[in-house]
């Protein structure tokens, strides 16, 4: 009698705890889909991203996460500001004109901490150093401010832009190099093209622009609509997403060659290759360990750079454009 | 080169002799050991439904077709080939040249001094009756007139033999009775083949008539008197009705 | 000079439609621009696009030439070399087929930065559309036209020079209107590839620059170099074809129509 009346009640409690739990769950069973599109094809630069995705981690932080990849880098932040695309990989010097051309873009994380462009001329060719480059022919693929860069490197070795003939190369920054088109490229990444150099045969020299007059960027960050960040299931999402990025980094900076397996296994036919294992090995130091962080001041400091080339008109208030986001709860 | 007038070849024109003569065009027996003999300085029609061989036996006269079996010779003797003129359906007037420069085509494609050509062009063209309209466009000109262009490209090129397949067959019924006497008195004292499917036309401008059928020639008709003829005498409609008899029987 | 008062209006129209589309659907000027700032664009900038418009320019009509020179030639050499057709058709097919963005690094390899690969790749694109109407014009010659030359003593040159090129005239004028359509693709696909200079390295700096007006000013001087080009081309062809009925304002006669 005792125990007929005692089960039907635990089981009752359980019956609720149970359900209590699953109403708990069904918060986050509904995964938030995240459109991220990359700002080129994958590469060893998108590291954090796609170890993060392979480990399952965006998955647990109730995220289903697709990439794209582009042909145009332009597209993707123009793209994210119409709304057709929730985040975009882009370069800090580029988020600087689009948010002077009032694209309503925000950029909330950091991939890649420093700049990657660089200089570069052959290593056994006759430019040793900057002022070699008089009367030169340099190679650029459009980005829209390589020339400013170079700008500013020349000067900072009694040179002008006058004094080289720009030609736009459109990419095909180490073949026109390597067959002696061009003297020199600007846009070129420091752990891509050297090592691309490198495997050729035909080492490179680097020349680096925060070196050379430049202040320092982030090469590589993450951008998403400035409506997100409004409170709300959106921004949850974006604080979880940055949260992810962080861990991810941490991995790779713990567990290197884990990590670039991980990664290379993401697609064993494209990406494990000799020029990625070396891209890896260069790109490993320079990952944002706290993607989220901000530094205000050297934001600012870039945009007064690229007022005063001319590739801005007045730069709008920082937090129009970049923020530091609070992170995931917990 | 024959410099005679539109009057009549400088050279005595000669008959031709067709022995024989058999070709075959994509599996079927267009000429069949047709033999005829054309008389020299006469006009020979040949009438026949369509598909009988007219054409091609002209072709082959004309050196556009080879034989098969059987041969085409000249009654006196000397090769063929360069004294046949060739009057097709079509006037194959080009039209980007202007009426003159068609009568002298042969000149132009022979690559031939053109200013002496271009004075027996205009003479000719005088002759058929479009002394005017020498530097005219074919298109601008009416049917009629391109077919006179052709005929006195055809006598520019003053040839002892004419071939002429249908020439006048796209005309109207007043055009075609004029050209046909100018053909005629153009043309006089060459050898003259006509290829016709009017049984009137033939009369009236040939002195014999030949029936093709099944690549062999039927029956040859001899007619009487000066052409151009008057087509509604007794004679002649006898000829008719005997024609159309004998067309009807192939 | 007729085709401009007709197109004007046409051209008016466009450029009302666009300006309320923008104004209207309040669409952002770094997607869509309004032609009002374009102008701007056009005015602020006329002296660099006048020097681009001038390379690309010349690079059009340089590739539209040797393409067209070229085309016609080996044309004239198929209809002379009956057995070079077997194998020269296939690989002209083939030039056609592989799309010339694949080629264009390669192309500028060879060539380099200069003009010399922009205008090989308008010669590779407007190549095979010259000589496929030129084949098409000189092979279907009027067999009754040829049995008359051949009548007429004309010997095998004669006939191609005579007859055969003349009346392929007309196909061959489809196939140079066709070039001249193209021919500024190819231009602008070997300048996005490399280049200093020309309107497609405008374009392609502006649009990194998110400099949107500039990028369709130098589109609109594209599109104007494009549609002169095509109407010259035009003109220059009528010209040339002047025994074609319709030019001689014969078409109202009826004797014509049923020719």
């Amino acid at each position: 009698m005792m125990r007929s009346r005692f089960l039907p009640r635990a089981a009752l409690c359980l019956f609720a705890l149970a359900f209590a739990g699953q109403a708990h769950a069904t918060d986050d069973a509904e995964p938030v889909a995240l459109t991220v599109l990359l700002d080129w094809f994958v590469n060893p630069d998108h590291a954090p991203l796609i170890v993060a995705e392979q480990q399952g981690w965006f998955e647990q932080a109730g995220l289903e996460v697709t990439f794209v990849e582009p042909a145009d880098p332009s597209l993707p932040p123009k793209l994210v500001a119409a709304g057709r695309a929730d985040l975009a990989i882009t370069y800090q010097p580029q988020l600087h004109v689009q948010a002077d051309a009032g694209l309503p873009l925000v950029r909330i994380a950091t991939l890649v901490a420093t700049p990657l462009n660089a200089l570069v001329v052959l290593a056994d060719g006759p430019i040793r150093t900057i002022a070699d480059l008089d009367g030169k022919r340099v190679g650029y693929s459009v980005g829209g401010f390589e020339d400013a860069l170079l700008g500013t490197m020349l000067e900072s070795h009694g040179l002008t832009l006058d004094a080289v003939e720009l030609i736009n190369v459109n990419f095909s920054l180490s073949p026109s190099l390597l067959s002696g088109q061009v003297d020199a490229v600007i846009g070129a990444f420091r752990n891509f093209e050297l090592n691309q150099m490198d495997i050729e045969g035909r080492p490179g020299r680097a020349f680096f622009p925060e070196e050379e007059g430049v202040p320092a960027y982030d090469e590589l960050i993450v951008v998403a609509h400035r409506d997100r960040l409004a409170e709300g299931p959106d921004a949850a999402a974006l604080n979880a997403f940055t949260g992810v990025l962080e861990r991810a980094a941490a991995f790779i900076v713990n567990r290197p060659e884990q990590a670039w397996k991980v990664f290379a296994a993401s697609d064993a036919d494209g990406l494990d290759n000799e020029l990625n294992r070396r891209a890896w090995r260069d790109t490993v130091p320079r990952f944002a360990l706290r993607p989220a962080a901000l530094d205000g001041a050297r934001y600012e400091r870039f945009a007064g750079f690229m007022r005063a080339r001319g590739l801005i008109d007045a730069p709008p208030a920082l937090d129009t454009y970049a923020r530091q986001l609070p992170g995931p709860p917990r | 080169m024959i410099t005679g007038s539109s009057s009549g070849p400088n050279v005595r024109a000669p008959g031709l002799r067709i022995e024989a003569v058999s070709l075959a065009l994509a599996g079927r027996a267009v000429l069949d050991g047709l033999s005829l003999d054309i008389v020299a300085q006469r006009w020979h029609a040949l009438l026949g439904r369509s598909g009988t061989g007219k054409s091609s036996l002209l072709r082959v006269l004309a050196g556009l077709q080879a034989l098969d079996g059987g041969r085409t010779v000249a009654d006196d003797g000397e090769p063929l080939p360069g004294r046949i003129a060739w009057m097709a359906q079509d006037d194959g007037l080009l039209p980007w040249l202007s009426a003159r420069d068609n009568v002298m085509l042969g000149a132009r494609l022979r690559g031939e001094p053109r200013a002496a050509a271009r004075g027996r062009a205009d003479t000719l063209l005088d002759r058929v009756g479009l002394g005017e309209r020498g530097g005219a466009l074919p298109a601008t000109l009416s049917g009629g007139q391109r077919q006179r262009v052709a005929l006195a490209r055809t006598l520019f090129e003053d040839r002892a033999v004419v071939l002429m397949d249908e020439p006048f067959s796209r005309l109207d019924a007043i055009t075609r009775h004029e050209l046909q006497a100018l053909a005629h008195r153009l043309l006089a004292r060459r050898t003259v083949l006509l290829v016709t499917h009017d049984p009137l036309e033939a009369l009236r401008l040939a002195d014999r008539v030949s029936v093709l059928a099944d690549g062999a020639v039927h029956d040859t008709v001899r007619i009487d008197g000066a052409a151009p003829r008057d087509t509604r005498t007794a004679t002649v409609l006898a000829h008719v009705d005997a024609l159309w008899a004998a067309l009807q029987r192939t | 000079m007729t085709v401009l008062p007709r197109a004007l209006p046409a051209l008016l129209v466009l450029l009302g439609a666009w300006q309320l589309i923008v104004v209207v659907a309040s669409v952002p000027p770094w997607i869509l621009p309004a032609p009002v700032q374009v102008v701007q664009a056009l005015l602020e900038h006329r002296r660099t696009l006048a020097v681009d418009a001038a390379v690309t320019g010349g690079e059009i009509v340089a590739g539209l030439l040797l393409g067209t020179t070229l085309g016609i030639a080996s044309a004239v050499l198929l209809c002379v070399v009956r057995s070079a057709r077997r194998w020269a058709l296939p690989l002209m097919v083939i030039s056609q087929a592989v799309p010339v963005f694949a080629l264009a690094p390669v192309l500028t390899l060879w060539f380099g930065y200069g003009p010399g690969a922009k205008v090989a790749m308008a010669t590779l694109i407007i190549y095979f559309p010259v000589v496929a109407a030129s084949v098409d014009g000189l092979r279907y010659a009027d067999p009754g036209m040829l049995d008359l030359a051949r009548t007429l003593g004309a010997g095998p040159r004669a006939e191609l020079w005579h007859l055969r090129l003349p009346a392929a005239l007309p196909s061959i004028g489809s196939g140079i209107r066709v070039a001249a359509s193209v021919a500024p693709i190819g231009a602008v696909v070997g300048e996005w590839t490399g280049s200093s200079r020309g309107l497609g390295h405008a374009m392609l700096q502006a649009n990194a620059r998110l400099d949107t007006d500039l990028m369709f000013a130098a589109l609109a001087c594209l599109c104007a170099i494009a549609v002169a080009l095509y109407v010259a081309v035009d003109r220059a062809l009528d010209r040339a074809l002047y025994w074609q009925a319709d030019r001689l304002h014969l078409s109202s006669s009826p004797e014509l129509l049923l020719r």
